[in-house]
């Protein structure tokens, strides 16, 4: 083992993968540190599951190399890296016990039999399973038979843990169960967690840091309140959680953002902006106010945006509302349900209403040169807020 | 309507097993015709085991039996596992090229193995009853093998070999207990396969390597005799031991899941 703290568990450089002429991982540099829990999150389909089986070397990459713990390991074949991978179908061994299962790494490297028990024993503990060690994984229900895995990935104490959306085939109150319990067993054993996901709620509850990625591209890489505060891209802001976005320019005085048809709107407009260059800017919905335009007069918020209350949508811990503003872009607001949301009760639909927020909360993007389109959709597309 | 199904039931049952009845009830007849029956006896079987050429040709047979059957199910294994698992080249084309054999009438495969055989300078014999017994049954090995691999999880290898295991014990403490009932099925239905076959074995076998189904086939000529009642005798009594051997490890598999709650 080799000690030296500066080397990351895990180092991607120029890793790249075609199939054919398909290029599905695009080049592609990372690090990921000691003890980390680290999500690569993404849609469908955008390569997670083939980086994560280059890590692992089930496939061989079209291009750039592997480090783990400081050293090359390009041409070391899967069962001498010092890694596990937690499959999503789990591939426990139907015709092995729990503890056959679990012990199955020990005995395969020779470890010495009087150690196989305990190190058995301590696996099963962590999971919490000691009373089922001599079932079969048939008898088991899907919660336990996933923690089985996991026992079975750690138990041989490697410096890494892939996981390959490991909660995907539980029901939903098992899953947030198992994402505290999935937490709580990383820190007691101390291993870097890769962890694939496509749920954004998990990998934000979950991490100390995300890689987002889309067709082949990590986009971003940044702590779990970086991407959601401050994404980098259109895609990030409206992957993770839900967000308003508008396309516009840079004003010419350099400190706000003009819009089509709305005239120019409060934001964080950078220093090096060039007044004029296209945008789009990302609201945050809970970060809006919703005002009725009657108080117009009394209180009207600098750079504040009318228009007409659509519909009003309750989802338990918060009220969502539609606005559509005089360009026909639809924005949303969220209100945590309460006293904030009962005053805003007595405004019936189809009243004028105001939108205001504060500069900070509207993050100015690059423009993605392929959305020229009507940006409308984006908001009502993403309707399930972190 | 119900009356009527369960007769016919019967009589598919009766016709099925009334031959091997018979069978076994001749093989015990004094008699030398089988219209008439005599009285019990243990003649035939003393014939049996002293008919030297009956028992040569039984010995050749359970030979090419055992060594077609290892054969095609060690390679069909291997057959098997390469198409399953990885996206060769042409795949649909090689399940195609396996079942060709099954379908080609087996005349034609006899006479093809014979200008081969004789063409490369390969005598007749063990060899050529082997190889050619091979070409009937590796298909069905693999194919049989095949539908077995494809009902496991992929993801299974792959752990083992991400738990540090090389190929080698993959295979011995993943794939081969999990698809021992399918190798024991391929290996037992190759080797009746090869046991039975006559038509392949006329253009393979040798002097002095007739099999046991050439052998009775050929006494056919002289007549058949008492003593092929109790060979048959013997071998239904063979089948019924494989059958509740294979039966009851089964058994012991299907039972020994739910039991080992403590
Ligand atoms: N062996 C392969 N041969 C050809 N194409 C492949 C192969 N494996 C994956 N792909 C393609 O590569 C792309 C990325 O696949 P991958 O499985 O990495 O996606 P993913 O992000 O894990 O998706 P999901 O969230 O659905 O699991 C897909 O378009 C897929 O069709
Ligand atoms: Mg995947």
């Amino acid at each position: 083992m080799n000690e030296t703290t500066e080397s990351p568990a895990v180092k991607l450089t120029g890793l790249t993968k075609s199939f054919g002429a398909n290029q599905v991982v695009q080049p592609l540099d990372l690090e990921i540190g000691r003890n980390e829990f680290f999500s690569i999150l993404g849609p469908s389909g955008c390569g997670k599951t083939t980086l994560m089986r280059m890590i692992t070397g089930f496939e061989t990459p079209s291009g750039g190399s592997v480090e783990l713990d400081g050293k090359n390991v390009d041409s070391v074949p899967t069962k001498s890296r010092d890694l596990n991978m937690l499959f999503q179908s789990y591939a426990l061994f139907p015709h092995l016990s729990v503890y056959e299962n679990v012990a199955f790494e020990l005995r395969v490297r020779r470890t010495p039999k009087r150690e196989i028990d305990g190190r058995v024993q301590d696996a099963l503990a962590l999971v919490r399973l000691q009373a089922f060690a001599e079932r079969k994984p048939a008898e088991l229900s899907g919660g336990q038979r996933q923690r089985v895995a996991l026992a079975r990935a750690v138990v041989g104490r490697p410096a890494v843990v892939l996981l390959d959306e490991p909660l995907g085939a539980l029901d939903q109150k098992l899953r947030k169960e198992m994402q505290f319990e999935l937490k709580r067993m990383q820190r007691e054993v101390g291993i870097t967690f890769i962890y694939v996901t496509h749920d954004q709620e998990e990998a934000l509850t979950m991490s100390d840091r995300i890689a987002v990625m889309s067709e082949g591209r990590v986009l971003q890489v940044a702590s779990p309140t970086e991407i959601y505060d401050a994404p980098a891209s259109r895609f990030v802001a409206t992957f993770i959680g839900s967000c308003n976005v508008l396309d516009g320019a840079v004003s010419a005085d350099g400190r706000g953002v003009v819009v089509p048809g709305l005239g120019e709107l409060n934001a964080a407009v950078p220093a090096d902006a060039r007044p004029g260059s296209g945008v789009t800017l990302a609201i945050r919905p809970e970060r809006v106010t919703l005002s009725p335009a009657t108080t117009v007069a009394a209180t009207a918020p600098l750079g504040g945006v009318a228009g007409t209350l659509v519909e009003r949508v309750f989802l338990g811990d918060e009220w969502t509302f539609h606005v559509r503003l005089d360009s026909d872009v639809v924005m949303t607001v969220s209100v945590p349900s309460g006293q904030a949301a009962a005053a805003l009760g007595a405004i019936p639909d189809g009243a004028p209403v105001l939108l205001s927020w504060a500069a900070a909360d509207a993050r100015v993007l690059p423009a993605d040169g392929s959305t020229t389109a009507a940006p409308s959709s984006a908001p009502l597309s993403s309707e399930v807020s972190a | 309507m119900d009356r009527l199904t369960s007769w016919i039931a019967r009589a598919v049952f009766l016709f099925l097993y009334l031959p091997i009845a018979a069978l076994i009830v001749y093989s015990f007849n004094s008699s030398e015709v089988s219209y008439r029956f005599d009285g019990f006896t243990f003649r035939w079987y003393a014939e049996l085991f002293a008919d030297r050429m009956l028992l040569e040709a039984l010995r050749t047979s359970a030979v090419v039996g055992v060594i077609a059957a290892l054969v095609a199910t060690v390679i069909g294994f291997l057959t098997a596992f390469a198409l399953v698992r990885f996206r060769v080249k042409g795949r649909a084309f090689f399940v195609g090229a396996i079942l060709i054999p099954l379908i080609v009438p087996e005349i034609v495969l006899g006479v093809s193995l014979l200008t081969v055989f004789s063409t490369a300078g390969i005598p007749t014999g063990l060899l050529t009853l082997v190889l050619g017994h091979v070409v009937i049954t590796l298909p069905l090995a693999t194919l049989v093998l095949m539908g077995a691999m494809s009902s496991l999880d992929p993801s299974l290898t792959e752990a083992a070999t991400d738990l540090g295991a090389s190929p080698w014990v993959t295979f011995r403490r993943v794939l081969f207990p999990l698809l021992r009932p399918s190798i024991l099925a391929a290996f037992l239905l190759s080797f009746t396969t090869s046991f039975s076959n006559i038509v392949i074995s006329t253009f393979t076998a040798g002097v002095g390597t007739t099999t046991l189904p050439l052998r009775i086939y050929s006494t056919l000529r002289t007549g058949l005799t008492p003593e092929l009642n109790a060979l048959g005798t013997l071998l239904v009594v063979a089948t019924l031991g494989v059958i509740l051997a294979v039966g009851v490890s089964q058994m012991r598999r299907i039972l020994a899941g739910p039991t080992t709650t403590p």
